[in-house]
């Protein structure tokens, strides 16, 4: 068993459950006593939204593809985690991966593919062998195969692996590499339902996503829409890193407040520190300042926040780190990964790069704020083919907006005034 | 003579018949040519090309966008250390400082001088909870302190000596990566 850090959640333990080999009990419900349509319109009914960052309807995203179309559909999973701060995917593949596996096997059932493929990043070596093994078990107790639990219905599972790239999280991109090539984003339309991996109908989902929807099928949509709010309902993993006493991935019951997670479960800042500012959804989300820790963690809250709940990934900073140098290190992430298909995402990055460094080295003016305002403005609203240039430029604008002080230090007053790290170290 | 061993070479060439479309086969006949070889030469990239039937520029533009290929010899182990966020907030570069240091090197790719080690400094990888942490040829490493860095690489020094499989670059300087984007052909 993989090494954890976390909880199952005082709360609901609906998601962590162990999910054995001899359980499959949903997937016994969906291939026997469920129509294809009962499953897509269950999941409707449970309210669940896709854990990968975009938080689009899950059961709506099913009855996208035309399951009686005629040729091969897949169901292709989307397992290449690399948003900074999210590392839940790892551990529910480490932790329990049959439930993942139960998941895909009913998804690909109810949109009428045979094939899924699992799409793992490379460095995960350990849960792509955790994965491998849980097919491999449930292909030897005859889950997957021509005729999987006797129903004349062929299912397969396999795995491609990632090779070090994040843009491949995004899902055109993905789909680019798993057909062997550079993974640059397409436009769309056509919408992968229609023209996915390979030029045929595709779902894609996220690990987590698949993984919640055996509990869906044994209980049913009706009760996991009880669980969390109304519009953002059920649990989810949160995985809580950075300047916290008890980081982990924790579940919890949508709605809580961030207060909550990050003072009570993850036990708060270190002794003596008090925390300054949080990402609420990896990376990629618009930080929050310590005075809005109880926003809640559902997808309206954080939206009416100027943040988004994206991938759950609950970055925490305490009072001795330096905003800027953090902005600063993410556009270097956002700049390295840009795919470099729109000049925007490709130029912008590295101009805001080098304004950071000269604001760190002390050259900093007003020019320098001005520029790295501009940046942002660049690369959001729509300027940029993909979700990569928009979350450069909300590091950016949400930094900027809530830390001025802060910037303005750095670049018109030439110091730093956090004390753990000097500007120009 | 080629670089690819016939062996690798006859994999290969089953590769693409496992795929919808034999193209999806070029990224897993990189990883055994690499497997073979420790990093990709121009050799080796033109001969996964000729055995998948494809342009050779086609098969580097692959390989040049995604990270975990090698077109340079690397050490026999690879530090892969985690410097995004949540690792540097718990003390990434420190310990980037220290493997550093302790293999004898002074920027990222460069192989130590008995060929065993090298280095990169990474983006996520995805256990931020274990921060700060590392890939270490195929294995994670958590909660990394200076003191843990020093035992892996006294473990890697002491068992075995180098097999000479492997062609390390040695003090030569070496470029460090190119942008990946800076090679985008569209
Ligand atoms: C730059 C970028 C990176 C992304 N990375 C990931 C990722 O690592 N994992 C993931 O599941 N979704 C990621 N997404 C979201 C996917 O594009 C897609 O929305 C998601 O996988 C769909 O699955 P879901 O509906 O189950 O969430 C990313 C999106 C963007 C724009
Ligand atoms: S926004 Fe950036 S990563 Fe996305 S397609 Fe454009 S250049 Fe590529
Ligand atoms: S930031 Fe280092 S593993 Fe995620």
């Amino acid at each position: 068993m993989a090494e954890r850090r976390g909880s199952f959640g005082d709360q609901p333990q609906h998601l962590l459950y162990e999910s054995k080999a001899g359980g499959y009990t949903a997937l016994r419900k969906a291939l026997f006593d469920m129509k294809p349509v009962d499953l897509t319109n269950e999941v409707k009914t449970s309210g669940l939204r896709g854990r990968g960052g975009a938080g689009f309807a899950t059961g709506v995203k099913w009855s996208f593809i035309n399951r009686d179309a005629p040729g091969p559909k897949y169901v292709v999973v989307n397992a290449d985690e690399s948003e900074p701060g999210t590392a839940k995917d790892r551990y529910i593949l480490e932790n329990s991966p049959h439930m993942v596996v139960e998941g895909i096997l009913i998804a690909a059932y109810a949109v009428g593919a045979n094939q899924a493929w699992v799409y793992i990043r490379g460095e995960y070596d350990e849960p792509s062998r955790m994965l491998t093994e849980a097919i491999d078990e449930a292909r030897a107790k005859g889950y997957i195969g021509p005729q999987p639990m006797g129903k004349d219905y062929p299912l397969d599972i396999r795995l491609y692996r990632g090779h070090g790239a994040y843009i491949c999280g995004e899902e055109t991109a993905l789909l680019e590499s798993l057909e062997g090539k550079r993974a640059q984003p397409r436009s769309r339309p056509p919408f992968p339902a229609v023209k996915g991996a390979w030029g045929r109908p595709t779902l894609l989902n996220n690990v987590e996503t698949l993984a919640t929807v055996p509990w869906i099928i044994n209980n049913g949509g009706a009760a996991y829409a009880k669980l969390g709010t109304d519009k953002s309902p059920g649990t989810r993993l949160l995985t809580v890193s950075g300047n916290v006493r008890k980081p982990g991935v924790y579940e919890v019951e949508i709605g809580q407040t961030f207060r909550h997670v990050i003072m009570e479960l993850a036990g708060g800042p270190p002794e003596g520190r008090k925390v300054k500012v949080f990402w609420p959804g990896g990376s990629s989300a618009p930080v929050l300042p310590e005075s809005m820790l109880d926003v809640t963690t559902d997808a309206e809250a954080l939206a009416a926040a100027r943040s988004m709940a994206g991938s759950g990934g609950v970055i925490v900073m305490d009072d001795t780190h330096c905003v800027v140098r953090a902005a600063h290190r993410l556009l270097k992430f956002y700049a390295y990964e840009s795919c470099g298909k729109c000049t925007p995402c490709r130029v912008g990055g590295d101009w805001a790069v080098r304004t950071y460094e000269r604001i760190l080295a002390n050259q900093g003016s007003q020019v320098e704020l001005d520029t790295l305002q501009r940046v942002s403005d660049g690369l959001q609203n729509g300027r940029c083919l993909c979700g990569l240039g928009d979350s450069a430029g909300w590091v950016i604008d949400s930094t900027l907006r809530h830390f001025r002080e802060e910037y303005e230090d750095h670049a018109l007053r030439h110091e730093c005034n956090v004390g753990a790290v000097p500007a120009n170290a | 003579m080629s670089a690819l061993s016939s062996q690798v070479l006859e994999e290969i060439k089953e590769l693409p018949a496992k795929y919808p479309q034999p193209r999806s086969a070029v990224m897993p006949a990189l990883d055994l040519a690499q497997e073979e070889l420790g990093h990709l030469t121009p050799e080796a990239m033109s001969e996964v090309a000729v055995a998948l039937q494809l342009d050779p520029g086609y098969v580097e533009g692959v390989a040049t966008f995604y990270s975990l290929f090698h077109l340079e010899p690397t050490g026999k182990h690879r530090f892969y250390v985690c410097t995004n966020l949540s690792c540097m907030l718990r003390g990434a570069n420190e310990i980037v400082a220290h493997v550093k240091q302790s293999i004898g090197v002074t920027h990222a790719e460069q192989v130590s001088a008995d060929g065993l080690f090298s280095y990169e400094e990474v983006e996520c990888l995805g256990a931020c909870e274990f921060a700060p942490m590392m890939r270490l040829d195929h294995k994670y490493h958590y909660d990394l302190t200076t003191e843990r860095v020093d035992q892996l690489i006294t473990e890697r020094r002491a068992p075995t000596p180098l097999t000479p499989t492997l062609s390390p670059g040695g003090e030569r300087e070496r470029k460090p990566r190119a942008p990946r984007k800076k090679k985008a052909d569209g």
